[in-house]
């Protein structure tokens, strides 16, 4: 037990922040925990909305660095998964005004059903195939999500308007639980990846992105492989698509669009390709600069944007997560060396 | 005959299956209607091409999926229009254009003068940092305060909409000169001399591999040439802008074509050799950077040009009016210059729909010669087969590929500049024309040439054909029902006959089976 907890000393470490930042944030602005535990507005309460923005990046990249980093596979067409969730979430309660639970199932069936469209696809095309077929796909959806006939039902370029989110965990008024929420969603998430690469299957996948060939010479059938790391990247992007329509007043069509899928791959290249926890630190990077480019530069943010991840790919190319891994050891003997100098003078 | 017809099979099924959806297609339709549909297809379709032609041409050579190909489609149009509309602006920018390329110029030089130099080990290291740092910041120091003469995004009356409108109705609003007032002039054209000197040596000294260098004529040609061009385009400013204003609009159009392709072909070389070079051992890397600049290249172009849609004025060649027109035949329309003339008692646009595919057309055969005839053209193709088997032989892949991916660019750009006058101007020009490439060499074959050819024609047709039964409306057959599609169709029929193609032939119409 004591191992177990040293091991992952960093991630508990983590959580309990993340547990308690609600309040830490409320008592820098002088709100005492019991205003943040029902909700009082003030600083901790945009916080936590940044969070839960942040935590749903999260769950999104690290569906597409399943698929991308881990299994080998470039999707260009990652944003229908979210966007499917996305829409299928805020369609099912609005205009059919379906409770909770069962928009959440037919949120997994829909996720169930566009992994096996990209099924069909997937033994007959490879490499860029694949990436401009998903692409097809996606900008398929994409196309009828924009397109005047759906109107009433997705808004059309407007966006999907007016899904009330049931009271018990409305953003406006009970954002602490939803938030509390969104915390446990990405643990779960986490844990399930973490238990999923490690696992017999999972090994199979990161045979497969190093040597597909070798993977099927040695008795594997690549596609099941493929296939089940579609289903749970699938299952992962519409979750993260489901608590998009419940947090976000508004769905805007962007989200299934191309540049949502860029969004992703900035995201896992930032962290690091293949390495799950990258994910979420390329999330939270990702949403913190965006969020202060366009707050104090303006429209022109995505220059900026895009010279990061211009940067990124010719001086970080791991990633921030990817290069800790490579560079841990040797930091940390810099670290001993130079508290040692502190220490003995 | 035998095997000619098992070879050529997909591409006899695909030419049926085209001939079968034209006369479909036609029977739907008046004939005037039809031929001025098929006209804008061809024009769509070639347009397509120049930029397809360019992604595959590199992706083939290179391996390289270059995303960033709809922006520099882009930026070419925006360079043209700027030739046409502001030339004044244009000749500005000449000198300090000259200035910087110079220091480049004299690429040979820097390392016999670094074999003179004898420094210690840190000075050494340090030098080049040194050299860049004092080269940025005077480049930093006059390059603001350089007098441009330029639109003000932020000011409708001088914004590029209004001098785009201006010069479509034949006139032109009066522009203000700019004069040498925060710098001298002697002093900017030094520090700009100086600057890119230093930057160019400093760069040159990262590079270590020791080789023997000798000093050839070029580099002094192209250091005259450049700052000859630099010291006229100072002295002779104001004639020069005049001159240019003076100029016949067809004169200038072409000139315009000329400097956008030329810079096209710059930009995509020096991108070649300063980003993508250092990728090529991670493939997903070059995907993702192309990316980045794509983004870079849309804020830029956002930056100087501003956000709203403008038009550029046609030459005066393809624009012509009056009693004559439209023009009833050829001989007719070479008199009178009409822009319009009449085909099957249509009205046909003659830049838009003739002007532009022969264009096509002639690109179409020249880079296909350029391919067949020429050495480069065997190299290429050899590089597309395999690429380190070339190397082996003791060809240069390296510099074929610089020069294959300039030629991508260029033609992409030429293909921006052509297409402006008949689609406009705006920020999402070149990455609705991107998915279009995409799309029509995912049909034709990634890698083929004819493929590229073919799939743009299909996908040009395709889409022309559905916005014109999207007016006419299509009658069901056995019921009363008109159906009429609407324009979100457009893309997603061409999205989905992409994956159709791509789901019973992976490797296109034309593509080569791995």
């Amino acid at each position: 037990m004591k191992t177990f907890f040293n091991s992952n000393r960093g991630a508990f470490i983590t959580l309990l922040l993340l547990i308690l930042l609600p309040f830490i944030i409320g008592l820098f602005d002088g709100a005492s925990p019991a205003t943040v535990f029902v909700n009082g507005s003030g600083q901790s309460k945009f916080i936590q909305g940044l969070a839960i923005e942040i935590f749903i990046l999260a769950i999104y990249a690290i569906s597409f660095d399943l698929i991308f980093g881990i299994t080998g596979m470039l999707s260009f067409g990652h944003s229908l998964f979210y966007g499917v969730g996305a829409y299928t979430t805020g369609i099912a309660m609005k205009s059919f005004g379906l409770p909770l639970l069962p928009t959440f199932g037919l949120v997994l069936v829909a996720a169930v059903v566009q992994a096996i469209l990209f099924a069909l696809v997937l033994p007959r095309v490879k490499g860029i195939t694949f990436a401009l077929v998903t692409l097809g796909l996606g900008s398929v959806f994409h196309i009828l999500v924009m397109s005047s006939e759906f109107g009433p039902y997705t808004g059309a370029d407007v966006g999907l308007q007016g899904v009330i989110t049931p009271a018990f965990i409305s953003p406006a008024n009970e954002r602490l639980r939803f938030y509390f929420v969104m915390l446990a969603v990405m643990v779960l998430v986490y844990l399930v990846y973490q238990r999923f690469v490690t696992s017999p299957t999972g090994r199979v996948c990161v045979a497969i992105r190093e040597n597909e060939g070798r993977a099927r010479m040695l008795g594997y059938n690549t596609f099941y492989f493929k296939f089940v790391a579609l289903l749970l990247s699938s299952f992962t992007a519409a979750l993260a698509g489901f608590f998009h329509t419940l947090y976000q007043p508004i769905v805007s069509p962007n989200v299934a669009g191309m540049g949502f899928t860029v969004t992703a791959l900035l995201i896992v290249l930032i962290g690091g390709v293949g390495t799950l926890n990258g994910a979420f630190v390329g999330a939270l990077i990702y949403r913190l600069l965006d969020y202060g480019l366009r707050r104090y530069i303006g429209e022109s943010a995505s220059f900026i944007n895009g010279a990061i991840y211009v940067l990124f790919v010719l001086f970080v190319p791991y990633g921030i997560v990817g290069t800790w891994r490579l560079k841990s050891l040797q930091m940390k003997q810099g670290w001993e060396r130079l508290l040692g100098c502190l220490v003995d003078k | 005959m035998n095997s000619f017809l098992r070879k050529n099979i997909v591409m006899l099924v695909a030419v049926l299956i085209m001939a079968a959806f034209l006369i479909a297609a036609a029977q739907g339709m008046e004939k005037q209607d039809f031929v001025i549909t098929l006209l804008r297809g061809l024009a769509v379709g070639s347009i397509t091409f120049l930029v397809a032609s360019g992604f595959s041409l590199i992706f083939g050579l290179l391996d390289v999926l270059n995303l960033a190909h709809g922006t520099l489609f882009m930026i070419g149009a925006y360079l043209g229009w700027t030739v046409v509309v502001r030339p004044d602006t244009f000749v500005d920018m000449l000198t300090p254009l000259a200035l910087i390329v110079s220091g480049f110029a004299l690429g040979d030089v820097y390392p016999l003068l670094a074999s003179r130099i004898r420094l210690g080990l840190s000075m050494r290291r340090i030098l080049p940092w040194g050299m860049i740092l004092v080269s940025i910041l005077l480049f930093g120091f006059i390059l603001p305060r350089y007098p441009i003469a330029i639109w003000d995004v932020g000011n409708y009356g001088q914004s590029p909409v209004t001098f785009a409108f201006m010069a479509d109705s034949g006139a032109r609003l009066p522009v203000q000169p700019a004069a040498f007032t925060e710098i001298s002039a002697p002093l900017a054209v030094i520090g700009l001399l100086l600057a890119s000197i230093l930057g160019a040596f400093g760069i040159s000294l990262f590079d270590n591999t020791p080789r023997t260098v000798r000093l050839s004529w070029k580099n002094f040609v192209s250091i005259a040439v450049a700052l000859v061009v630099a010291l006229v385009g100072l002295i002779f400013n104001d004639q020069l802008s005049a001159f240019f204003y003076c100029l016949n609009s067809n004169w200038l159009f072409f000139i315009a074509v000329l400097v956008a392709t030329l810079s096209g072909v710059a930009l995509g070389g020096l991108m070649e050799a300063t980003l993508i070079r250092p990728l090529y051992s991670r493939p997903i890397y070059q995907l993702m950077l192309t990316l980045g600049m794509s983004a870079i290249g849309i804020e830029m172009v956002r930056a100087i040009w501003g956000r709203p849609e403008f038009v550029m004025p046609k030459p005066a060649f393809f624009n012509g009016g009056g009693e004559a027109c439209p023009a009833t035949n050829f001989a007719d329309w070479w008199t009178n210059h009409c822009s319009t003339i009449l085909l099957f008692e249509g009205r046909v646009r003659v830049y838009n729909e003739i002007f532009i595919p022969l264009v096509g057309l002639v690109v179409l055969i020249s880079i296909w010669i350029l391919l067949q005839r020429t050495r480069l053209g065997m190299i290429i193709r050899a590089g597309v087969q395999d690429s380190q088997m070339v190397e082996a032989l003791g060809i240069n892949v390296r510099r074929v590929f610089t020069m294959v991916f300039a030629l991508g660019v260029g033609l992409a750009a030429l293909g921006g500049v052509l297409g402006a006058p008949s689609t406009g101007l705006s920020n999402v020009m070149g990455e609705s024309l991107l998915l279009n490439a995409l799309i029509a060499l995912a049909i034709g074959g990634l890698t083929s040439y004819p493929g590229a050819a073919l799939g743009s024609v299909i996908v040009g047709m395709i889409q022309q054909f559905i916005i014109k039964y999207g007016q006419i409306g299509i009658v069901i057959p056995f019921t009363d029902i008109i159906f009429k599609p609407t324009p979100p169709l457009v893309p997603a029929s061409t999205v989905l006959l992409m994956v159709i193609v791509l789901l019973i032939l992976p490797n296109g119409l034309l593509g080569k089976k791995e």
